[in-house]
């Protein structure tokens, strides 16, 4: 173990004595990445189609599966036509306030689907975390919202925070995520804007402890090179897109 | 890092693929301490289970069939398993998912960090890596200190090159950005997040004949179309990194004399280079090395004398004639079949790995000369 004073001392030292060999340039940041996180917005507003195109088809190449629906109503429907098929019946949820508000974990209950809603904050205390655990571990559907999809590598970024749980979308063997046009973006260099902004920025979603990137299905190729999925995160994934918007 | 697992009154930790921890042999010492350490990686799992190190650096048990992962299973499990990769891939679920719910502490790699949010970045295919960031009460990333990127637009940089260098993806399944522990609202996460940073010879090479090396992804592009490799396996090289990027690495982490005889087990054809995505120019400083091996007089004095000599003879056209004639007369009882596989005295050392073709009967000085002589 070394301090840390010393640490950065040792590589002082060693910069110093070839100083000529460290000119090498950094990617040019964004000065303002809150505003031009705006200005990407915008601009995407004008040809979301294009961009959820360029998704649907990226999503599908890395094996997920794509569907689109006119309205916040016809989401139980789906949501239910994917469990009915794989015999699913258990499903947790981030909080509703994360995903599409109120209706859609009644509408998916009446359906006769068991519904775990995650609380919108931190358990009572670990009983009640481990119970939620204990949930999402044998649950077979797990629905989450999306803050950004990202058109051209077909990824979800997922942030974690209060009522957004990370296991919801890796412990079940299916995850379903709901998104419409606000997440649209088109491509990394986007993301890296979206990011430092929400680090900027500090209100949700920016304050949670970690941000997945989720292109495709668990996947391995490490015996024999043959590819199979679904070996520690879900075997499936959905991408629910509400042309209607998820805030009605 | 013992410590750490100590005070968190650790029995078991889960890890996801760490090269940095196979680097500081952290399995060996966790178990030492009563800790059990448990690789959930599928590759790194199997080569756990064969008390075995891995042989690619992104593929660890490329050398095993599935007629011998089924095998260490069954073993493992106690009851026959069919060598099927899906079902061996089912069982390996369930077998570490118990182990990801029950883990006191979680250990993982790192492949980036982002010096301006102060974030550390995990990518994985298989999800493990969220899973030993996420449940553990405990996480503790080990990271080469040479792995910080300036930003989170670098950052994206490199994500697109990793992934399309390592499996050929345009990203990898799960990228991991891990701000630390678990914040006040969340659910869930670790309550501690340690990060380590691993020196071990990096920083001395920033301004060292090796600093290029440090630019290393881990991608393992240069392991896939190096001849050499794919003709002895990464096992061959006997150290923690395999490969051509693996000889410099060793030299940075363990000295030039760990990779005295290493220097050499390349052909020099630059396919590593051409595959590098951050074009680290490896035949430059293999070459390099072996410069080094003998100004250090690591290599053998015989062996430095010989090619002192040698060298002598090369840059004086009329002394390698000579000694082509006398080589031609010397080789007579030697040659066999077109090759010559065994010198007598210390030459015999030289020979016993390898075969010498035998100077031609006509040299192509000698041949050059008669053409020259009947062209018109």
């Amino acid at each position: 173990m070394t301090t840390r004073a010393e640490f950065f001392a040792r590589i002082r030292g060693e910069l110093r004595k070839k100083p000529a060999l460290f000119a090498a340039s950094t990617a040019a940041r964004p000065e303002h990445p809150a505003a031009q996180a705006d200005a990407i917005r915008r601009e995407l507003a004008e040809r979301w189609p294009e961009t959820l195109e360029a998704f649907r088809l990226e999503f599908e190449r890395v094996a997920g599966v794509f569907h689109r629906v006119a309205s916040l109503d016809d989401v139980a429907p789906t949501i239910d036509r994917i469990a009915r098929e794989r015999g699913a019946r258990e499903l947790v949820s981030w909080h509703a306030a994360s995903v599409a508000g109120d209706g859609l974990s009644r509408a998916l209950t009446a359906r006769g689907l068991g519904v775990q809603e995650m609380p919108a904050g931190e358990a009572a205390d670990g009983a009640e975390r481990a119970r939620l655990r204990a949930i999402t571990a044998r649950a077979d559907l797990g629905l989450t919202g999306v803050d950004l999809a990202v058109a051209e590598t077909g990824t979800l970024v997922l942030v974690s925070g209060a009522g957004r749980p990370r296991s919801t979308s890796l412990l079940p063997p299916c995850h379903i995520a709901l998104f419409d046009r606000a997440a649209l973006v088109e491509s990394l260099p986007q993301v890296g804007v979206f990011l430092e902004a929400w680090h900027g920025d500090g209100a949700p979603p920016a304050d949670g402890a970690v941000v997945n990137f989720i292109t495709g299905p668990s996947r391995t190729a490490d015996i024999e090179l043959t590819l199979t999925r679904g070996v520690h995160g879900p075997k499936e994934v959905h991408a629910i897109f509400v042309d209607g918007g998820l805030r009605g | 890092m013992v410590d750490i697992a100590r005070r968190a009154g650790a029995r078991m930790a889960v890890k996801s693929k760490s090269m940095a921890t196979e680097e500081i042999d952290l399995n060996e010492a966790l178990e030492r301490e009563g800790i059990t350490p448990v690789e959930t990686d599928l590759g790194e799992y199997i080569i756990q289970l064969a008390h075995e190190r891995p042989s690619h650096i992104i593929a660890p048990a490329i050398h095993k069939t599935k007629g011998q992962v089924a095998e260490l299973f069954s073993r493992e499990l106690k009851r026959p398993v069919e060598a099927d990769p899906e079902e061996l891939t089912r069982i390996a679920r369930a077998e570490l998912r118990q182990k990801f719910l029950q883990a006191d502490i979680g250990i993982t790699g790192a492949n980036f960090a982002v010096a301006d949010t102060g974030t550390v970045v995990l990518v994985t295919n298989e999800g493990n890596g969220r899973m030993v960031t996420s449940l553990p009460r405990v996480h503790v990333a080990v990271m080469g200190a040479e792995k910080v990127v300036p930003s989170m637009t670098d950052l994206m940089v490199f994500l697109a090159i990793l992934a399309k260098s390592a499996t050929g993806q345009k990203l990898s399944v799960y990228t991991t950005l891990v701000r630390g522990p678990r914040r006040a609202g969340e659910l869930e996460g670790p309550e501690e997040f340690h990060l380590v940073l691993l020196d071990s010879g990096r920083i001395a090479q920033l301004g060292g004949p090796l600093r290029e090396a440090l630019s290393c992804l881990r991608c393992g592009a240069c392991l896939n179309v190096c001849p050499v490799y794919r003709q002895i396996g990464g096992h061959a090289y006997g150290h923690t990194y395999p490969g051509p990027i693996g000889i410099l690495l060793t030299a940075m982490l363990e000295g030039t004399g760990s990779v005295k005889e290493l220097a050499h087990a390349s052909s020099l054809c630059g396919a590593c280079a051409d595959a590098c995505p951050v074009r680290i120019d490896i035949p430059k400083m293999l070459i390099e090395l072996r410069r080094e091996v003998d100004d250090q007089k690591i290599a053998p004095w015989i062996e430095r004398v010989t090619f002192k000599l040698l060298a002598q003879v090369l840059v004086r056209p009329a002394l390698y004639r000579l000694a082509a004639r006398v080589g031609r007369v010397l080789q007579r009882p030697f040659a066999r079949g077109g090759t010559i596989s065994r010198l007598p005295l210390f030459l015999d050392d030289w020979t016993r790995t390898r075969d010498l073709p035998p100077v031609a009967s006509r040299t192509f000085q000698e041949r050059w000369a008669a053409e020259r002589e009947a062209a018109p």
